[in-house]
């Protein structure tokens, strides 16, 4: 077993497994799978459908429980964690981002950006004041009181990142962010997913089978059958 | 906070048409309910004061045992006192003094027994609706025969006219048994023929001067009921309070009882306690299906919604925030649905509070009661927010069952809900 | 023929996959079930009830010497008295077998209004002369009323009945005498002394004091009546009969000739002529009866339209996809109805079943009201209520529920017909 050596990971994951029971067969979406992500990172962890990767997400993220192994998320172990402080933590620590229906459809994007802080807390002034700030920073002035049937896919994926953002998470989660929108879209969200991880230095990692994501990421981890097939360093 | 306001808000509007139908079945129940439950009450008040003013009044004085007994030795003998008790309660807006013994009347062809009752003229109107139940002829007159034919005047009970063929103008021998023992005889002439649409009333009264009857049947200056009304239902259980404490200064064997119209009248209060319990049952039930007919909104709103459920939670929602937020969904929408429901109520039963609803093919019955033609819902606060609130409570458990099944709810469970 | 077949087959088809719709979602599916269930169990039970208590009200009315038919000589009706009484009893029964048939049940009694005497108090009472061996068949006394001394004995002289309030308020015991006076058959007045041999109990307190029964014989010995009787009362076997058979035995008997001795028709009244109370209590407790039917449609009616609509804009992707491979609009109408109906029939014979139960197992013993005891004379009710159900009540409520239930349906179903191909799409 691996030690925590690098006390600047934010994520740690040391024989990490998932089986799932379907009827008579067990299919394990993730087979003794280790992970290390450094602070400040933007990690892509790629592979081909059935691979684990939404599975492994799932699991930082607190949304799952693995099977066996250890998952340390910002210095906690989430294996241990009970439904309330797991809730906590996703609230907190961890920022997601879904492929699509990221949004809750009867807020506007001011609003949805608000809702996070709202749950944190934070007083209506300066939530107000963080959100217009974050949607600004994102490229959507202007179309704060939109609701998300007025966006556009791209817009409503930059107010997730959004959202994601303004609550000062340690990590973003983000599973294949950019799937539903066109080359140019979703290069301009990656971009400016990049520009948060540069401003803010808060972690990245999302999964994806995109050749353009994957071109962008600094660190890309290949799953293969629920193990990690290949774990490259790249500065792009 | 206000957000959680607006969202749930927006969120009762998502699907306006399914909305303004569970709104409509909410508000159904609640018209039916607000309607029914302003007619009965509304009616209640009124039957009861027009059921105790044909005979019984609000409260009597009474020697003890002459309810049951009826003997004529029972009496109040000195009524003057009880009156003059009477007059220092000011709730009692009038009272008047009775006698009564049973007697054989006989026609020129027929012979009945009846129950004569002496009345005064002068205060019997006051106290009861016997005068505007005349029919025929007149009222009794304090000086017996007021247009000097000679004989004393009767009112007569127009079943009781009816089997002794007799009308106006006809007379009558009374024989019976006086206080002291003795045979009480006197002839009467029917002055007036009265008609309260109560069968065994109209069956055996008959009506003549008080004066009179105290010296046929040598009462004295005794009586057998003082009867009183006073200014309100509401105040009687005061006033015969007050009533007992002042007349604990007058003695007499036996001692003198003061008996309120539920005593006197026991079916009264029971016949409208049935219709009440009974009526509930009937709005129960109609809650009930009306709670089930729409739980399935609430529900949808829940299944329809679950992965969006799923972000939510994602994002740092706990579970039982997210229950919070159906409640207040289902709140509001139960809201506006028994607030429509409310006005929509309000609106129709202030229609036939004012225009009355026909009933008088139930003439016969509602007789019994003392109502006859058209009957009147009352709106009163109570009527308005009774079943509503009864409507709130049952659609609120039923909002109930998908907040609870919210807690339970996995996040990755939900995100992977297609 | 093979078109017919072909169009049965069509419809076996389209009623398995109304069914199989029905239940893909089985949480949303019961849960409007148990709203129908509920609105059909409620409809039948309580509207029984309701039917019950006017019913019992009819019933006691007629068994308390009413019957569902009174025959009377014109005179009697406003003075009844024995100076009017039936001359001819023999003539009138026979009409009454000519109309009603052999079979026909019917009894004539003396009817006379009597003072009533005792050492210790007075009062007035009606005496009833009754055909003591068949009277208890059609009216409430008998043997079985008696709650203390005995009954009557065919032909019986000098002996009387009387009601148990009766027996407290003129301060007597069985076995004293009680001198009644009355105008005999010519208006003569006469007195006699009778013993009570018996008391009886009557559901409402107001019967007890009311009537006193002698044999017929023993009245119309005392009154002179020679062989004639106050009234002939008929029975049915049931009240709904009343208003035609009266009308029938009025035309017969004036046919025949047979009337009184002025030549004026007997009167023929049915109950509803004589009990105007019951009579109006029997029809309002119709109108609420039919009232509540429609009430819990229009309660449950909502929740099935809506239940509906979510059924089928979940679905729109699919009906769709089946306009554009070419079903027809009417086809997709008929298919959602299908659902419906299914959904009507399931829950409205779930409610009759739970009905039919609950109404047979309250039929036993009733529910027991005696609490309410005073409030129920005064109303005219009795004390115990007896669920009631009718079969033109359970064609109401069915049919309210079914016939309303499809109708409200035709807008969702409808609505289901209208989704073009293209909608479909954009709901993906």
């Amino acid at each position: 077993m691996k030690e925590v050596s690098n006390t600047m990971s934010i994520v740690a994951c040391h024989d990490v497994a998932k089986i799932y029971h379907q009827g008579a067969v067990d299919v394990r979406a993730l087979d003794d799978v280790d992970l290390e992500v450094e602070a400040g990172d933007f990690v892509a962890l790629a592979g081909p459908s059935g691979s684990g990767k939404t599975t492994l997400l799932n699991l930082i993220g607190g949304l799952d429980t693995a099977d066996a192994g250890e998952i340390n998320v910002a210095g906690r172990n989430v294996r241990e964690m009970s439904a309330a402080e797991l809730a906590e933590l996703r609230l907190r620590r961890v920022g997601f981002i879904f492929q699509s229906y990221n949004l809750i459809p009867v807020l506007s994007a001011e609003e949805n950006a608000e809702f996070v802080m709202m749950l944190q807390g934070v007083p209506a002034a300066e939530r107000r004041r963080r959100a217009r700030e974050i949607l600004d920073e994102v490229g959507l002035e202007g179309l704060y009181d939109r609701r998300p049937s007025e966006l556009s896919g791209g817009q409503q994926q930059r107010v997730a990142v959004a959202r994601a953002i303004v609550a000062d998470p340690a990590i973003v989660l983000a599973d294949e962010p950019t799937a539903n929108l066109d080359s140019e879209t979703g290069r301009a969200l990656l971009e400016t997913m990049e520009e948060m991880n540069r401003t803010k230095g808060v972690t990245f990692i999302f999964s994806t089978h995109d050749q353009m994501v994957m071109d962008h990421a600094r660190r890309l981890v290949h799953l293969k059958d629920g193990r990690v097939d290949r774990d490259e360093r790249r500065e792009g | 906070m206000s957000i959680e306001l607006r969202m749930a808000w927006r969120n009762v509007w998502r699907n306006p048409r399914r909305t303004w139908l569970t709104v409509a079945a909410i508000a159904f129940a609640c018209l039916v309910l607000v309607f029914m439950l302003s007619f009965q009450l509304g009616s209640y008040a009124s039957m009861i004061d027009s059921s105790v003013k044909i005979e019984a009044g609000h409260l009597q004085v009474q020697a003890e045992g002459y309810q049951d007994d009826r003997e004529m030795r029972q009496v109040v003998r000195d009524p003057a006192a009880v009156e003059r008790a009477l007059s220092g309660i000011p709730e009692i807006e009038a009272f008047t003094r009775r006698a009564s013994a049973f007697a054989v009347v006989s026609s020129e062809d027929r012979t009945y027994g009846a129950l004569v009752i002496g009345v005064d003229p002068v205060h019997e109107p006051e106290v009861s609706s016997l005068e505007s139940l005349v029919r025929e002829g007149s009222f009794l007159s304090s000086t017996g025969s007021s247009s000097g034919t000679g004989g004393d005047g009767a009112l007569v009970g127009e079943l009781l006219a009816r089997n002794l063929q007799v009308g106006l103008g006809d007379e009558l021998t009374v024989i019976g048994q006086g206080r002291d023992g003795s045979v009480a005889a006197t002839v009467l002439v029917v002055r007036g023929i009265f008609s309260s649409g109560i069968d065994d009333f109209d069956r055996s009264a008959v009506h003549m001067p008080l004066a009179t009857f105290q010296e046929v049947f040598a009462m004295g200056d005794a009586v057998h009921e003082v009867v009183a009304v006073g200014r309100d239902l509401w105040d009687v259980p005061e006033i015969v309070r007050r009533l007992r404490g002042a007349l604990a200064g007058i003695s007499q064997t036996p001692p003198l009882v003061v008996l309120d119209w539920n005593e006197l009248m026991p079916g009264l209060l029971q016949s409208i306690q049935v219709d009440l319990v009974s009526g509930l049952i009937f709005y129960v039930a109609l809650i009930l299906v009306v709670a089930f007919s729409i739980l399935n909104t609430f529900l949808m709103a829940f299944l329809e919604r679950t992965r969006e459920l799923g972000v939510m939670m994602a994002i740092g929602t706990t579970p039982g925030r997210l229950g919070r937020l159906l409640l207040l969904e289902s709140l509001f929408l139960t809201g506006v649905g028994i607030a429509v429901g409310i006005a929509l109520g309000c609106a129709v039963t202030l229609y036939f509070q004012v225009h009355g609803i026909d009933v008088s093919g139930a003439n016969e019955l509602l007789a019994r009661f003392g109502i006859s033609g058209r009957m009147y819902p009352r709106l009163s606060v109570l009527s308005a927010l009774v079943g509503p609130l009864l409507v709130l409570v049952v659609t609120g458990a039923a909002a109930l069952y998908p907040a609870l099944k919210i807690r339970r709810l996995r996040p990755v469970e939900a995100l992977t809900h297609v | 023929m093979s078109d017919m077949s072909e169009a049965l087959a069509r419809f076996g088809v389209y009623l398995r996959i109304a069914w199989r719709n029905l239940w893909r979602n089985r949480r949303r599916t019961a849960v409007i079930l148990t709203a129908i269930v509920l609105g059909v169990w409620s409809m039948i039970l309580l509207g029984a009830l309701m039917r019950g208590l006017a019913e019992e009200m009819v019933e006691n009315g007629i068994r308390t010497l009413t019957g569902h038919v009174q025959i009377h000589a014109e005179r009697y009706r406003s003075d009844p008295v024995a100076a009017h009484p039936i001359r001819d009893p023999e003539a009138v029964t026979a009409t009454i077998r000519e109309v009603l048939g052999p079979g026909a049940r019917w009894v004539s009694r003396v009817r006379v209004p009597v003072v009533v005497d005792t050492a210790r108090k007075t009062g007035g009472a009606t005496l009833v002369g009754i055909d003591v061996e068949r009277e208890p068949e059609l009216s409430f006394i008998g043997p079985d009323a008696i709650v203390d001394g005995r009954f009557l004995e065919p032909g019986e002289a000098g002996a009387v009945v009387v009601g148990r309030a009766l027996l407290d308020e003129m301060e007597t015991e069985l076995g004293h005498k009680l001198v009644l006076l009355a105008q005999d058959a010519h208006d003569a007045s006469v007195s006699r002394a009778f013993r009570i041999v018996g008391v009886y109990r009557a559901e409402l307190e107001a019967t007890e004091k009311q009537y006193l029964f002698v044999s017929k014989e023993a009245a119309d010995g005392w009154l002179a009546l020679d062989g004639a009787v106050s009234e002939i009362a008929v029975e049915l076997a049931d009240h709904r009969q009343a208003e035609g058979a009266a009308r029938k035995l009025r035309a017969a008997l004036v046919a025949d000739g047979v009337g009184g001795e002025d030549g004026q028709p007997f009167q023929v009244a049915s109950w509803r002529e004589l009990l105007p109370v019951q009579r109006a209590v029997l029809d309002i407790f119709e109108g609420f009866v039919q009232l509540w039917y429609v009430v819990v449609f229009i309660a449950m009616g909502f929740g099935v339209v809506n239940t509906i609509l979510m059924a089928i804009f979940e679905r729109v992707r699919e009906l769709g996809l089946l306009r554009a491979l070419g079903m027809r609009p009417g086809a997709i109408v008929v298919e959602v109805l299908m659902e419906a109906v299914m959904m009507l029939l399931i829950g409205a014979a779930a409610g009759n079943l739970l009905g039919w139960a609950s109404v047979a197992a309250l039929a036993v013993h009733g529910i027991d009201l005696s609490a309410m005891a005073a409030g129920m004379e005064l109303a005219g009710l009795s004390r115990v209520v007896y669920p009631v159900v009718t079969r033109s009540d359970l064609l109401l409520a069915n049919g309210v529920v079914l016939i309303l239930g499809v109708v409200v349906s035709l807008y969702p179903a409808v609505k289901a017909s209208r989704f073009t191909p293209v909608e479909a799409m954009r709901q993906g």
